[in-house]
């Protein structure tokens, strides 16, 4: 985990929220694969990192989670996004968005003198 | 909010475990198929499949572990885990658990005890208004530092110091007898001191019961704030000597003799013939600023009534009244105090140039406990709390090595949980809970100890003293503050002898660990080598502290083998306290004397009773004396300094009664003895001190000084202008029991004209059982007389030095030998640990052909290197112990070798033994079965 851990730790929260936003109901094997997935190579940390995150966001009353069956037949806890996850996805999502223009902004060469 | 919500849930986490437990295994259980299962799909084998998604997921008891964190609150969550495997560990081993339980337990306690006794008698603050702003004030002279002050000094400067808010007087009691009071049996002698092996003097059977009252001016109680119990406190206008006769009861007085009856007040007690009424009562323990609460509290005045002082007494200048203590007015410091009295005990000595007071004042803090405590009382307190500071110590390092020896045997089982992904500080976390769970349960253990070892020596002490001591007021139980000290002194003892342990067991080197390899060959150098500085250090104490108590306890018999110069044993010592109740003339209490002699010298078995103005040990009284022939030939010196002498008026038969022979010279003749012509006995040192080569007899010397001495009442110091030396007796220690006197003169008792108290008779054997028909005989002549009586020998045993070292020598004793006990079991455990350890390397040793005594040596001598380096250490601490112990140990090398040797021997021995038995094991050992057990 290292030195990205911060990084992925502060974001894999709202990562998982998107995921459960787009996808729907998932087990976390499927959200550690869609995260991995989507991120292309750049996120390749350990699945098991995934699970403490979860438990958060349920003891946090974002995500709610029960016990289903799983596509070949297993039985796999399937999270899905409550309420007041949804809002919490919009809220860190703007806040995301406005962080990162802001660094864009800081970042890009040129700009702050124009 | 939301985050609010986490942490009940998580707080909530820590329970119902089993359930998340499972539902956890099952959900890392089904994501691990699922990978596997897309590995198939994607063409690995089903090897390479399961091995890619354990990767990818980071191993599945790490990620528990990540989840379990979360789960729970972390903190808490782990104290109860570690609590709850700590407390299963403890019922696993329950021998090792007492042990270090026990150990600990006995340090705090022992440690807690002391610490309360100390704190009570010096720390605890006094219970009255203010103390901080109290101060005592003393007279000083070249002689020394606490002198008191007479009656009219101290009415000088209470009315002309402005430093002084209020200025108050304190005077300790004398002996007061009631005809009201029932007459109470002298108890046996009480345990403890038999045990210790003083005796302190008890009354005659049949004597009067004397009662503990202590004088206080007017303004006393109201100084110190004091609220009686019931009825009212002693006024300035009860301090009168016209005014009605009052008294104050003590609570402790009230409850013994009155069962807290409270018709008491307003009542009438007749006290030395005289009606005092009672005003009022004292809550119980009511100290104001005292050592001890005495019966009776009642004004300076009520002396006078009392027959205690003379009204000419209270204008005398030179007889001594009390010890003043006084409230400083708001704002005034305790030097601008000491400043303003130098200034009015100057104007008094310009005013009253007749009265020979060389003398300054000292002010003293009233609420600096600690300045009360003399020099000689000191020493023994600072000793008692470092050994048993020392033992605490003892009882750590005990601990400490233990929970080594279990740590080394519980390596394999921290490797373990290293291997398996545990955080070193996770694991330091564990065994320090495990340290402080013993920590805490010997803290628990400690405090009702302590509270019974408090109870068991204050109530000894307590039942030892004479009630009209005094009693040693104590609250004995156990307060908040001193159940927090506990807690504190066993929990820093877990940290400190946890931390080590802990420190060493997770720096398990896990391979070795595992394979149980580590233990072959030298591996384990660096635990043993702290387990060896422990055992050294155990042992290093054990040996100070056995050695003290050695040197000291020796040192007490000395005293009691030490020849004074003068018969002890055969010889009953008689103190007859001044019988003022009787309101006798003068003439009347010498007849008293008289008949005293005459009845007690007519008993079968009593040769001879002799009259001293002094007990021949103990009581000092000086006085100063010049030679009028030459000067005096101790060169130079202090100058100024006039050289003092002890004295005592004594009967002629008072040297044939004690067995000091006259060297030179003459004994009194009657008509000397009973005259008053100036003539003297001197002792040999004073001869030697005056007329050194020269014939003493028929020399002059001047005793005492033209303008009179402070003496208390009733004690005049004698003052005679030109004596003739008629004798020389025998040198004597009676100053002070370790050497001989310096100066020392006799003169006859004729020429006292004051009561005498010392009666010495002279038996056939040991007067112990002749004390009863003495007590008869006593009372026979005058029922009134209260009287205490004792064989001489025992008056030895009250010398302050020979109580010191007898108590700090059985202190010292007992803590060391728990100490030795402690040691011998740690000593015992490293041995045992390290056979079973060595077994393999031991069996492939006797494979190769050793023999058993061979190995055994090997055990022994490796085993027995801490031992020797930490009574090395001992012996070298204890010669510089020793030395400041010189004091005590009435003329005992220091570097006794008896004691050293001895004690170092008697130690090497039983630890030697400590460490034999353990390694007789190693012989056992079957090479088969050793070599087998890899």
């Amino acid at each position: 985990m290292g030195e990205r851990a911060g990084v992925w730790q502060g974001t894999l929260a709202l990562m998982v929220l998107k995921t459960l936003q787009a996808l729907g109901p998932l087990h976390g094997y499927g959200i550690a694969r869609r995260i991995e997935q989507t991120s292309g190579d750049l996120l390749a940390v350990n699945y098991g990192t995934l699970y403490p995150a979860l438990l958060k966001l349920e003891q946090e009353g974002y995500i709610s989670s029960e016990w289903g069956t799983s596509d070949n037949n297993r039985k796999a806890k399937y999270y899905k996004l409550t309420r007041a996850g949804r809002k919490q996805l919009q809220k860190e999502a703007r806040e995301w968005e406005q962080t990162t223009e802001i660094l864009a902004r800081f970042l890009t060469p040129g700009k702050e003198s124009a | 909010m939301r985050r609010v919500r986490g942490w009940l849930l998580r707080l909530g986490g820590i329970f119902g475990r089993g359930r998340q437990e499972r539902d956890l295994a099952t959900e890392l259980e089904s994501h691990l198929q699922m990978h596997i299962e897309d590995n198939l799909r994607a063409g690995m084998n089903a090897r390479e499949a399961r091995r890619q998604a354990l990767i990818e997921l980071g191993g599945v008891e790490q990620t528990k572990e990540m989840v379990r964190e979360r789960r729970g609150l972390q903190i808490l969550d782990v104290l109860v885990q570690d609590l709850r495997f700590g407390a299963r560990m403890s019922r696993k081993n329950p021998g090792f658990t007492a042990v270090a339980v026990l150990t600990l337990a006995l340090g705090i306690g022992v440690n807690t005890a002391i610490f309360t006794a100390f704190d009570a008698l010096v720390l605890r603050p006094r219970p009255v208004k203010d103390p901080d702003s109290l101060a005592s004030v003393f007279r000083t002279t070249p002689g020394g530092r606490d002198g008191w002050f007479s009656y009219p000094d101290y009415l000088y400067y209470r009315d002309h110091s402005k430093s002084f808010a209020e200025f108050t007087l304190f005077a300790f009691g004398m002996a007061i007898t009631s005809s009201d009071l029932p007459t109470t049996n002298p108890t046996s002698a009480p345990r403890f001191a038999r045990a210790v092996g003083f005796q302190l003097p008890q009354l005659l059977q049949g004597s009067a019961q004397p009662i503990g009252c202590y004088f206080v001016s007017g303004n006393y109680f109201q100084m110190l704030g004091a609220v009686p119990l019931l009825g009212r406190i002693v006024l300035p206008s009860d301090d009168q000597l016209n005014a009605p006769p009052v008294v104050l009861m003590s609570g402790n007085f009230w409850q013994r003799l009155f069962h807290s009856d409270p018709r008491v007040v307003g009542s009438v007690l007749h006290l030395n013939g005289v009606a005092f009424t009672v005003i009022g009562v004292t809550p119980l323990d009511y100290l104001g600023t005292t050592p001890a609460v005495p019966d009776l509290w009642a004004p300076v005045a009520a002396k006078v009534h009392l027959g205690g002082l003379s009204a000419q007494d209270l204008e005398n200048r030179l007889v001594i009244a009390g010890m003043p203590t006084g409230r400083l007015a708001p704002g005034v410091s305790l030097s601008d105090a000491q400043a303003e009295l130098a200034v009015l005990a100057a104007q008094l000595r310009n005013s009253y140039p007749e009265d020979e007071r060389n003398s300054s004042i000292s002010v003293v803090s009233g609420s600096d406990n600690l300045a009360a405590l003399d020099s000689e009382t000191w020493p023994v307190v600072a000793a008692a709390m470092s050994a048993v500071a020392l033992l605490l110590l003892i009882a750590c390092a005990n601990v400490a090595s233990l929970l080594l020896a279990r740590a080394a045997a519980r390596r394999k089982e921290i490797a373990v949980r290293l291997a398996l992904g545990a955080g070193r500080w996770r694991l330091l976390r564990q065994l320090l809970t495990e340290s402080l769970l013993i920590a805490l349960l010997a803290g628990a253990l400690g405090l009702p100890l302590a509270g019974w070892m408090l109870h068991l020596l204050i109530v000894e002490i307590a039942s030892a003293l004479p009630s009209f001591w005094g009693t040693i007021a104590l609250q004995i139980s156990p307060d908040i503050r001193i159940f927090a000290y506990t807690l504190l002194v066993s929990c820093a003892a877990g940290i400190a002898f946890g931390l080590a342990p802990a420190l060493q067991a997770s720096k398990s080197d896990v391979n070795s660990a595992l394979k149980e390899e580590g233990s072959a060959f030298g591996r384990h150098v660096s635990r043993s080598r702290l387990r060896g500085i422990l055992i050294a250090g155990q042992m290093a104490a054990c040996l100070v502290l056995l050695i003290s108590s050695a040197l000291l306890l020796r040192g007490s018999q000395r005293a009691l083998k030490i020849d004074p110069g003068y018969e002890t044993h055969r010889v009953a010592c008689l103190e007859v306290y001044n019988p003022a109740n009787l309101h006798y003339s003068l003439p009347r209490l010498l007849q008293l004397n008289r008949d005293l002699i005459q009845g007690v010298a007519n008993l079968p078995g009593v040769h001879s009773v002799a009259q001293a103005s002094r007990d021949p040990i103990g009581g000092i009284r000086w006085v100063p004396v010049s030679s009028l022939n030459a000067a005096p030939s101790i060169p130079g010196g202090g100058g100024s300094e006039s050289p003092v002498a002890g004295y005592s008026y004594v009967t002629p038969n008072y040297f044939e009664t004690l067995g000091i022979p006259i060297v030179r010279g003459r004994n009194f003749t009657p008509r000397e003895a009973d005259g008053q012509s100036p003539v003297l006995v001197i002792s040999e040192a004073t001869a030697r001190r005056f007329w050194t080569g020269e014939d003493p007899i028929g020399k002059r010397l001047k005793i005492g000084s033209e303008k009179g001495t402070m003496s208390f009442p009733g004690e005049k110091d004698p003052f005679v202008a030109s004596s003739e030396v008629i004798g020389v007796a025998r040198d004597v220690r009676s100053m002070d029991l370790r050497k001989i006197d310096e100066s020392y003169v006799y003169l006859p008792l004729s020429q006292t004209h004051q009561w005498t108290r010392t009666l010495l008779a002279r038996t056939d054997g040991d007067p112990t059982p002749l004390l009863p028909a003495i007590g008869r005989e006593v009372r026979r002549v005058d029922a009134n007389l209260p009287v205490i009586g004792a064989p001489l020998y025992t008056m030895v045993s009250m010398n302050p030095f020979f109580v010191a070292s007898r108590i700090g020598g059985l202190l010292a004793s007992i803590v060391g030998i728990l100490g030795l006990l402690l040691a011998c079991m740690g000593v015992y455990g490293m041995v045992s640990y390290s056979v079973a350890q060595r077994t393999r390397e031991i069996g492939i040793r006797m494979a190769l052909g050793a023999e058993g005594i061979q190995i055994l040596r090997l055990v022994v001598r490796e085993g027995f290197q801490p031992i020797l380096a930490g009574m090395l250490i001992g012996v070298a601490t204890s010669a510089g112990v020793s030395r400041l112990m010189v004091a005590t140990l009435f003329g005992l090398n220091p570097m006794d070798a008896v004691s050293f040797s001895g004690v170092s021997l008697l130690l090497g021995a039983i630890a030697l033994l400590a460490t034999w038995l353990p390694a007789r094991r190693a012989t056992e050992v079957d090479p088969m079965v050793a070599l087998r057990y890899e």
